[in-house]
């Protein structure tokens, strides 16, 4: 055959052969081998890929095989990838003769091939490197160059707390930007620290005398529009702050209003009421109030004088219905003052005044009631 | 290093010419100190200025403000730097090394920007030594109002490196590059003798961060002055914009590569989107296919019998009720009926 290629039909590609025992048998797949290439091409069913590089592969038998294997195994998401990747490679101008020589050698195996670019190789001369460095050095003395490589300083804040990031790899994230910044700041101040004692040493100022006026590298206009603007946010934050504790406030400010008046009000209902209890001589002690002792005392004496006569009846009523002066809201005579029947003297009201005699009777018959009759005239007459 | 011998003679004349205003100044002054016994150091002493570094700031054309102010802030803080003007982008990068010649500097920080969008930095040591090309990020300027520090105009400052700049040759180099152009020489005449800030270089995520922290107390308490930036190195040369190539960062992608996938990771996304879209409507187009005749259907078919016709000549019989002796209605008719009996 052509170009020394074994033709071997029972091989791999078995799923290849499955698929065409349905439209041939093996008697005419073995007349296409030895058929002319344009009788083959119009005798065998059409391919239904209709991919332009199969069709121009169809010089020989084998190759047919090899290419159409790799396009049935292949899913149909991937026949557009290669479809793609085909047309890129068409830069890269692999020939078919030299894909199939490939094959041959067995540099290529069956299946889909994708290329793949060659890893660029990045310059990094070590040797080079160290060389012009030893060449650029200059060999400074520390006060020339106050340079210093150390560490960040240690950290007090986050001490207890360590975070998961740098536990893990002592690595800083760039992206965590708190974290980052006070890294920075930290190293700058182990900087400091170590360096200080050396600039002593060395005779290096630091500390500017307050006279010393020198050109800043910020002019003062500048410094004055960064105090102005620290300024206007510390006062916006304590307008947030005030506003916030207003509006709590004003939702306890009303409770506590409440209760407060509540408060006064009952002290004032128990003020006057032990005043009225003190006027009425109820009470003898005068220590429920300080501040009103100079007024009760002289009125209390001339009250108490005059209305110890005829204030028995006086007397009974309050005790019964409470302290005189309108009562808000209570009534004279309710059920249970109705039904009170204790108060009620038999003797009294049937006028069994027995033992007393004639008086008993005098009295009795000026206590009893008159008859309807009588009564009935002295209505009349009224 | 120093760019030609001098004889010292030579040197302390030419110093005497240049200051002698400022020696006259300095008597007088000494004699009022010495009256308030405040010593305040000269800012310069005679002939002790040996560290000759001059460092050129320049940038080319097509830089936007931020960058403008990043480079008027680096001439302020830098006593021992010059400026120069734009430089035209036509000319080529070796054109610096003759300007820096002309200005009798020794480093050089060029700023080319790219696009109006990307900033790149340069710093060369000027006529044979090496060079560095960074990408800049994350520009913060002095004037921003956050940066709350301040600091004497040519102060010397101090230099806080990382310790992983030791650790690799090219970091070690950088190092290098780093302390020779930022640290401000001694006995600069423009430079105040007083040490009040820090420059801070460290490496987190592949890259150069940049800070400057004011020394406000002798505890180590720092504000931030500013400004702020980030450097991502792309390589390192041998020689000053230009010569062979000693160190080139893998992992640096070109901001135009980065905005190109971007613009890829969209596209594909809606790329995806249509194409499942479409399977779908393919999908929905066969199911809708008009089933095909089944040829095994009508096996098991059997044809039904014919009826024989039956034509009616007489009318039907009336249908006979059947009562429904159980039900109520029928119940209370018989009753009917039987009353009416």
């Amino acid at each position: 055959m052509e170009k020394g290629l074994k033709i071997s039909p029972f091989s791999e590609q078995t799923n290849f052969f499955s698929a065409w025992s349905l439209q041939m048998n093996w008697k005419s797949f073995s007349s296409l081998l030895t058929m002319d290439t344009q009788q083959r091409r119009s005798q065998c069913p059409q391919d239904h890929t209709g991919n332009p590089e199969t069709d121009g592969e169809r010089n020989t038998p084998i190759n047919r095989l090899m290419v159409i294997d790799s396009r049935i195994m292949e899913s149909p998401e991937e026949a557009a990838l290669m479809a793609e990747e085909s047309e890129e490679e068409t830069g890269n101008e692999l020939s078919d003769g030299e894909l199939q020589e490939a094959f041959a050698k067995g540099l290529l195996k069956p299946g889909m091939n994708v290329m793949v670019d060659k890893r660029k190789k990045f310059v990094n001369s070590v040797e080079g490197l160290k060389h012009c460095l030893a060449d650029f050095r200059k060999d400074l003395p520390w006060p020339e160059r106050l340079d210093m490589t150390n560490p960040p300083a240690e950290d007090i804040l986050s001490k207890g707390q360590v975070t998961a990031q740098q536990a893990s790899n002592g690595e800083l994230d760039a992206d965590d930007d708190f974290q980052r910044e006070m890294f920075f700041y930290r190293q700058a101040q182990a900087t400091v620290l170590e360096s200080l004692p050396l600039l002593k040493m060395h005779g290096i100022v630091t500390k500017r005398p307050d006279d010393y006026f020198a050109e800043m590298a910020k002019s003062d206009q500048q410094m004055q529009k960064i105090r102005k603007k620290l300024l206007s946010k510390q006062m916006i934050l304590d307008r947030s702050e005030k506003a916030k504790k207003l509006r709590e406030q004003r939702k306890f400010g009303k409770k506590v209003q409440v209760e407060v008046i509540q408060k006064r009000q009952k002290e004032k209902k128990a003020m006057m009421s032990a005043v009225k209890k003190y006027q009425k001589g109820m009470t003898d002690k005068l220590d429920f109030l300080d501040g009103d002792k100079a007024k009760t005392p002289s009125d209390s004496s001339k009250k108490v004088t005059n209305k110890k006569g005829p204030n028995s009846k006086r007397k009974y009523k309050d005790q019964k219905f409470g302290f005189g002066g309108k009562k808000s809201g209570k009534k004279w005579n309710t059920k249970e003052s109705f039904n009170d029947v204790s108060s009620f003297r038999a003797k009294v009201a049937h006028a069994k005044g027995g033992p007393r005699g004639k008086k008993g009777q005098k009295n009795s018959k000026q206590n009893k009631r008159p008859g309807k009759s009588v009564r009935r005239k002295m209505k009349s007459r009224s | 290093m120093a760019a030609f011998k001098r004889k010292r003679g030579e040197l302390l004349s030419v110093n005497k010419k240049a200051k002698k205003g400022k020696i006259v100044v300095d008597q007088d002054n000494g004699e009022q100190e010495r009256n308030d016994e405040v010593i305040v150091p000269a800012p310069v002493s005679m002939g002790k200025w040996t560290n000759k570094e001059r460092v050129l700031i320049f940038s080319s054309r097509g830089i936007n403000f931020r960058t403008r102010h990043l480079m008027q802030d680096l001439r302020t803080l830098m006593p021992h730097s010059k400026s120069d003007t734009k430089m035209d982008r036509k000319d080529k990068l070796l054109v610096i090394n003759e300007v820096c010649e002309i200005k009798n500097c020794n480093k050089c920080i060029f700023f080319e920007a790219k696009k109006k969008q990307d900033l790149y930095m340069w710093i060369s040591n000027s006529p044979h030594g090496p060079s560095a090309k960074f990408l800049v990020q994350n520009i913060h300027t002095l004037a921003e109002l956050k940066m709350t520090g301040n600091c004497l105009r040519g102060s010397r400052p101090l230099l806080s490196f990382d310790p992983k700049f030791d650790k690799e040759p090219h970091y070690a180099l950088l190092k290098e590059l780093f302390i020779q152009t930022f640290s401000t020489p001694r006995y600069h005449p423009k430079s105040q003798p007083f040490v009040d800030h820090v420059f801070t270089f460290t490496i987190a995520d592949d890259r150069i961060w940049f800070r400057n922290y004011q020394i406000v107390e002798e505890d180590a308490s720092l504000v931030e002055i500013g400004p702020r930036f980030v450097l991502n190195l792309i390589k390192v040369f041998q020689g000053s914009f230009g010569g062979p190539t000693l160190y080139e960062n893998p992992g640096f992608q070109s901001p135009n590569m980065h905005r190109r996938e971007l613009r890829l990771a969209a596209a594909a996304k809606i790329r995806e989107k249509q194409m499942v879209k479409e399977m779908q409507k393919l999908k929905r187009a066969e199911q809708k296919e008009p089933t095909c005749n089944d040829v095994t259907a009508d096996v098991f078919l059997t044809p039904a019998e014919e009826k024989p016709l039956n034509i009616q000549t007489e009318a039907p019989e009336p249908k006979v009720m059947k009562k429904n002796k159980h039900k109520l209605c029928h119940q209370i008719r018989s009753l009917i009926k039987n009353l009416g009996r």
